[in-house]
């Protein structure tokens, strides 16, 4: 088992149903997709095969969203070994998930959940991301998630848990640049202060995406917009701190044409490069 | 407080009804809107023309029911729903067909991404020269996403014409006798309505009975129709 993941700096877009034919029938110009893991987990038929032609053509990187690697009660091994088989068969630029618990008590919720940022929910994250290496025999990337609630519980900073997640586990970070925004703005932070206080070598991918604003002044990641002008500039700031790293677009509704999230991913590409030219 | 007791008191408030308690922020309220609309969006994806042929208010009340009910289980929310057509079938007995047109919905989505299972090719199955006793010897398994039911209602009909049209002027007609099966051949999935007597020999087969059990309890010129077709429609996995 390897416990790095060499750098990767390439630009790439979220496969989706939407966009299968496209990626089928011509040669798109992405560095790599990122798949949903759990739409091709345990299952076979046109799924499977579409993803095995699409491996053909472009590097894959797996993503999840059910792992629960905040979950009290511990990972369930049904879903790891279908996690495991999985990346057998693609063999992955690498796979992540989110911090985050997803249900407890076999009630499932289907959604990412909020933790209390304490000694006790680092450890079980910890071990939890732990045992998903060894079965997978790769480090994770864990992802920050928008949240919606805090908890009184909370001894330390979301960032600050994420750096102790890294050190201690050995993960890596995949940086949403959107949902930094969304929190920061939904619980009053301010985002430099997330960026400056993740260890600048863990972080190996980006997501950008668009928001909508909920009740309350709240924002909602809802992934079904363009990336707005503040998540513009934060990815600028992001790229300046952690360097040209992998960095996709993510949209899961209203989802456009593929040819208008090229352009926005061509955004992004020249947003970077405007970045790094200007650090060298 | 336990990080185990939090997430429960937190699961609790979030798939609670509003009737029963109103959340606790403008935060939890979104969690909990999430919540229903991801289940209700899921079941309306899964059972697209069950919707709108029992109609967006009652579809909608049979979701919310079942959300309450059954809550999901399973790491993919593909799965959600497996249980809707029972339910359908408790909550509206006088109209059999919803329950029916759910479940064929239901299989047919489960039969298109089933895990792969190599078909038998009946070519290769002739090839073996198989005498007399080694034909009744033969053991099956069932093709990916295999599945049977008995209908008592024309839902294949309307499941047809739902494809079409919303289907307004569709007269639902009672059957006697009738099964429904679905399976996956390449990539597609396919379905056949079936007579009792077919359905009551594919189920033997398909629970581990060889081919000359089967042959025991039927005509043989029968279940050599009957084994031609199933052959014909790749019913069998290469794996029996």
């Amino acid at each position: 088992m390897s416990d790095t993941i060499p750098p990767f700096s390439g630009f790439g877009l979220g496969l989706r149903k939407d966009h299968h034919h496209d990626f089928l029938t011509r040669q798109v110009p992405v560095d790599f997709v990122e798949i949903i893991s759990e739409n091709f987990m345990a299952c076979g038929g046109r799924p499977l095969h579409t993803l095995d032609a699409v491996r053909e053509r472009h590097r894959v990187a797996m993503h999840g969203v059910s792992l629960s690697l905040g979950s009290a009660e511990g990972l369930d091994p049904a879903y790891l070994g279908d996690l495991k088989q999985l990346v057998r068969r693609v063999d992955p630029l690498w796979v992540s998930d989110h911090l985050c618990w997803t249900g407890i008590d076999g009630q499932g919720s289907h959604d990412l959940l909020p933790l209390p940022y304490t000694e006790e929910a680092l450890e079980i994250c910890v071990a939890n991301i732990r045992r998903a290496q060894d079965v997978i025999e790769r480090p994770l990337l864990v992802e920050n998630p928008s949240s919606y609630a805090t908890f009184a519980q909370s001894t330390m900073s979301e960032w600050q848990f994420l750096a102790g997640l890294s050190e201690r586990s050995g993960c890596y970070l995949l940086l949403d640049v959107n949902n930094i925004y969304v929190s920061s703005v939904n619980h009053s932070f301010d985002p430099q202060d997330f960026l400056a206080g993740l260890p600048a070598d863990r972080v190996r991918q980006m997501h950008l995406a668009g928001h909508s604003a909920g009740p309350d002044g709240l924002l909602i990641d809802t992934h079904d917009a363009p990336v707005c002008p503040q998540v513009w500039a934060l990815y600028r700031a992001a790229v300046a701190r952690f360097g040209s790293c992998a960095t996709m677009i993510e949209r899961d509704d209203h989802i456009p044409p593929l040819g208008e999230l090229l352009e926005e991913l061509a955004l992004a590409r020249g947003a970077a490069g405007d970045c790094t030219s200007l650090a060298a | 407080m336990s990080l185990a007791l939090l997430q429960r008191r937190f699961l609790c408030e979030i798939t609670a009804a509003d009737k029963d308690t109103a959340p606790s922020s403008p935060g939890m309220a979104i969690y909990r809107n999430a919540y229903r609309a991801r289940l209700v969006d899921a079941l309306g994806t899964s059972f697209e023309r069950t919707r709108r042929w029992a109609g967006e208010g009652s579809f909608e009340a049979a979701a919310c029911h079942h959300i309450l009910t059954c809550p999901p289980s399973s790491w993919s929310l593909d799965d959600y729903g497996h249980t809707f057509p029972q339910l359908l079938e408790t909550l509206f007995p006088e109209s059999p067909e919803l329950a029916e047109l759910s479940w064929l919905e239901w299989h047919l989505q489960r039969a298109f991404a089933a895990p792969d299972r190599p078909l038998l090719d009946p070519a290769e199955l002739a090839s073996r020269g198989l005498s007399e006793q080694g034909w009744a010897t033969l053991h099956f398994t069932m093709t990916a996403g295999f599945t049977a039911r008995p209908i008592a209602t024309n839902c294949i009909a309307l499941w047809a014409e739902l494809a079409k049209s919303d289907a307004e002027d569709f007269a639902v007609e009672a059957l006697e006798g009738q099964s429904l099966i679905v399976w996956r051949s390449g990539f597609s999935p396919h379905f056949r309505q079936i007579e009792a007597a077919e359905l009551d020999a594919l189920r033997q087969l398909a629970a581990g009975a060889s081919l000359g059990e089967i042959a025991d309890e039927t005509n043989a010129q029968l279940l050599g129709a009957w084994l031609a077709l199933w052959l014909q429609d790749r019913l069998f996995s290469a794996t029996g």
